[in-house]
């Protein structure tokens, strides 16, 4: 009888022990939620669940000059605009590429701009399957959310348990301080062809890493 | 019989205890919340104030017959405004901060201002973590409304939880009022600011 | 009565016996209240993919979400504003209205393309490219007011890669039909 009072306590013990350690050790339900993702570093093609993506290029800017109606419109910022060039295509089906954010060192999340208003190269990115398309992702960030930051990209702005394709912005040329080593002073987005220069200096910069 | 009404009469006495007790408790704490309530505390107008997701700091506050930061009014109207700078102190871009100012003893038509970003009239656009910028609260104002020249705003902020009790997730909650701030309200001429 | 109690009855085996029973039991009501919990997402999501293709010869009309598809025409070339080795290519359908609810039948109508790999292509916005005269998309037909016996012509634009233009062939999907959809065979060359 003794021995079978010491049993069950031990039983008890146990199951206290065990129910402690699965809830200190289980996942939050907003990480078991969370967006699924798929690593991928400048110029590679990044394979998510419904659409592939490439980043091409950064451009940092102080201003930003858009056409917004017939009118021409100045933006300024009190960090620096990031305008990131990136190629998409859908795996198989038509489909659209919302969730685009930039992710600081830190974690800090910086989601795509809502100043400018909807321009065909902006999100969500209509992309159709084997078809590449030239998009835009747009972000206001401060100097020092730059270096070690990545791009988070899905296809919807809130993606639970979706792919997220996460690609280190690593390749972009900063200097000691942190800065990118370049910074134009006016970025215009209707400009027919980019500057060229920058895809340069990052592939380069990409082969030397 | 006899035993009968006995054991009635402890359980009687039992139940009884049980009620007077909780009458006793819910007195106390009646009486603890019929106490002077703390008054919101004056929040300095000319430093920055930790509103829970945001940090604010209030730098004019004026009344405008004209458009302000393309808001637009209607006619008969007219608008008070409060411009703050803002910074974002979360983790991530947001745009919760429509109740953060809220002019104290004014009739608004729409308790919800239309909030404009100073730099570029943007409404409503997100903020970014980290990086302040200057925003403009309006609440448009019947014309003949009477405005204080020294008018109190009060502040809302939320308590930060990294789980909520619902789906474990972090977030903001719980809105409380920090305090509010006093601030000079300038009556700007028809032509506007 | 005597049942019962015996039943009870530890000693019996009468606990083993229910115990049993029980486990039985649950093995059958879990699984049966996993279904039905799961039944209406389960639904909602078979209404909302085309997953099941009903195959149409060329030529011939299919009744489909109250109305009569017949595949019209299927052309592609290479005009307007397009990307390097892709083509532009427009689907129009002759459809005969037979209910003329179509707010409700036609409701998430869905014209795309789709291809020998299973690839499927939605429309697109092509600069330099309109719809021929009469031909309007699916939305505005459904907004247009089409009476029973009319048959209008519904068609829509698409960007579709080089290498999948000799296989693609047109597919409808309507809210109303889904999961099944409509797949036409192409027309003869």
């Amino acid at each position: 009888m003794k021995i079978r009072a010491i049993g069950n306590l031990l039983i008890l013990c146990a199951t206290v022990a065990l129910s402690y350690g699965m809830q200190v050790s289980k996942p939050h339900y907003a990480e078991l939620t969370a967006p699924i993702p798929i690593d991928g570093a400048m110029h590679d093609t990044v394979r998510a669940r419904s659409f592939d993506v490439r980043l091409d290029k950064v451009v940092f800017a102080r201003t930003l000059k858009t056409n917004q109606f017939g009118q021409e419109r100045l933006l300024t910022t009190s960090g620096l605009w990031a305008v990131v060039t990136a190629d998409l295509t859908a795996t198989s089906t038509s489909t659209t590429v919302a969730g685009g954010t930039w992710q600081g060192p830190t974690g800090l999340r910086y989601h795509h701009t809502e100043r400018l208003s909807y321009r065909q190269d902006m999100p969500p990115h209509a992309v159709d399957p084997d078809l590449e398309r030239n998009g835009l992702f747009v972000f206001e960030v401060p100097p020092d959310q730059i270096r070690g930051a990545s791009l988070l990209v899905a296809a919807r702005r809130f993606a639970p348990l979706d792919a997220q394709a996460r690609i280190s912005l690593d390749a972009v040329p900063t200097g000691a301080d942190g800065q990118p080593t370049d910074v134009l002073p006016l970025y215009d987005l209707d400009a027919p062809a980019p500057p060229q220069g920058q895809t340069q200096q990052g592939q380069t910069q990409q082969g030397k890493t | 019989m006899f035993k009968t009404a006995r054991s009635k009469f402890q359980t009687w006495i039992t139940a009884g205890a049980g009620t007077i007790a909780a009458l006793l408790v819910a007195g106390l704490m009646g009486a603890f919340g019929a106490l002077p309530a703390h008054a919101p505390p004056q929040l300095p107008s000319d430093a920055a104030i930790d509103a829970g997701p945001w940090r604010v700091q209030p730098v004019r506050a004026y009344v405008s017959r004209a458009k302000v930061y393309g808001v637009p009014l209607k006619p008969g109207q007219k608008a008070l405004v409060l411009e703050a700078d803002m910074t974002n102190r979360t983790a991530q871009s947001d745009k919760a901060y429509f109740n953060v100012f809220k002019p104290d003893g004014i009739d608004l038509p729409d308790p919800l201002p239309m909030i404009a970003l100073a730099r570029d009239s943007t409404l409503t656009p997100e903020l970014h973590p980290g990086m302040t910028e200057r925003m403009a609260y309006v609440w448009p104002l019947a014309r003949d409304a009477a405005v204080p020249a020294n008018l109190s705003f009060g502040v809302t902020a939320e308590i930060f939880k990294p789980r909520d009790n619902l789906y474990g997730t972090p977030g903001w909650f719980n809105p409380y009022r920090l305090g509010t701030v006093a601030m000079p309200v300038a009556d700007l001429p028809e032509s506007g600011s | 009565m005597s049942t019962v109690s015996t039943d009870i009855d530890p000693a019996s085996g009468g606990e083993t016996k229910w115990r049993r029973r029980g486990l039985v039991a649950l093995a059958i009501l879990l699984p049966l209240t996993l279904a039905e919990t799961s039944y209406d997402s389960v639904r909602e999501w078979l209404h909302g993919e085309d997953l099941i293709a009903r195959d149409v010869e060329f030529g011939q009309s299919m009744p489909f979400g109250g109305s009569d598809w017949r595949l019209a025409d299927l052309r592609g070339g290479k005009a307007g504003r397009l990307p390097d080795h892709a083509f532009a290519v427009i689907a129009t359908f002759s459809v005969t209205v037979g209910d003329p609810d179509l707010q409700k039948q036609w409701l998430g109508c869905k014209v795309m393309l789709t291809d020998a790999a299973g690839r499927r292509w939605l429309p697109d916005f092509i600069s330099g490219v309109s719809l021929p005269d009469g031909v309007m998309n699916c939305t505005s037909a459904i907004f247009s007011g089409a009476k029973k016996g009319d048959i209008i012509t519904v068609g829509e634009t698409f960007i579709v890669p080089e290498d999948a233009v000799k296989t693609i062939r047109p597919a409808v999907g309507l809210g109303s039909e889904r999961p099944w959809y409509l797949r036409f065979q192409r027309p003869p060359k």
